[in-house]
């Protein structure tokens, strides 16, 4: 993946972000816990992040 | 590139859904984080949710003035548990607001829930039963702000209503 790639995670509530995968994983963690009550670790977001780009598998590993 | 944005959402299987409602003096309004819509939290097996939806409504928005649990569904692939957060108008801030208009309650059949709930359904439905709180329990009757009472008014039942 090019380093210009950016990755967008969307929540239902409408909250929204985009940045380097490292960002939006964080901010998806902190939104979650902060705003729903929600533990999600590091994987499960990736999962998420993973499962929303089924044309673009790509290594989303850190 | 920026990919497109994927879902993000509570999924437990019971979760509470909060309603953040406040009192601008003639009407009472319904805000939260994300503005009117419904404001969902994830609630973990030993969690009380009563004691989540204050911690989280306190550190997000500030101090709820009550907190009261007005109905349950099934939804979402999960129970909802309804609340009904009442605040001050001056944790509102920048929070988008608008008046709470009145509905139609969604009605059970006599062992059968509703088909469908829609959520002006259950907003009407938490405000009566914040009207009737207000009337019956003490605690809630002295916790209201004023004017609170007289909007809820609107919400009791009437059942000697004139008809000459």
């Amino acid at each position: 993946m090019a380093e210009t790639d950016g990755y967008t995670n969307r929540c239902e509530c409408g909250w929204e972000v985009t940045g380097s995968l490292d960002e939006v994983v964080d901010a998806t963690i902190e939104h979650g816990r902060r705003i729903h009550n929600m533990e999600a670790s590091r994987d499960q977001v990736l999962a998420v992040l993973a499962a929303g780009q089924p044309d673009e598998p790509a290594d989303l590993s850190a | 590139m920026t990919r497109e944005p994927v879902g993000w959402d509570v999924d437990s299987p019971v979760q509470a859904e909060v309603f953040v409602v406040w009192l601008d003096g003639v009407e009472i309004q319904l805000t939260g984080p994300d503005g009117p819509r419904a404001w969902y939290l994830q609630l973990g097996a030993t969690e009380h949710p009563v004691e989540v939806v204050d911690r989280i409504v306190r550190d997000v928005i500030g101090p709820p003035l009550l907190v009261h649990s007005t109905s349950w569904r099934r939804d979402r692939d999960a129970v909802i548990l309804s609340f009904v957060v009442v605040i001050g108008p001056e944790l509102v801030g920048s929070m988008e607001s608008v008046a709470v208009g009145r509905a139609e309650l969604a009605r059970s059949a006599a062992t059968v829930a509703p088909r469908e709930i829609a959520v002006e359904a259950v907003v009407e439905h938490g405000l009566r039963h914040l009207a009737w709180l207000a009337d019956d329990d003490p605690v809630v009757a002295t916790t209201l702000p004023e004017g609170w009472r007289t909007i809820l008014a609107a919400y009791l039942p009437e059942p000697f209503r004139a008809l000459g």
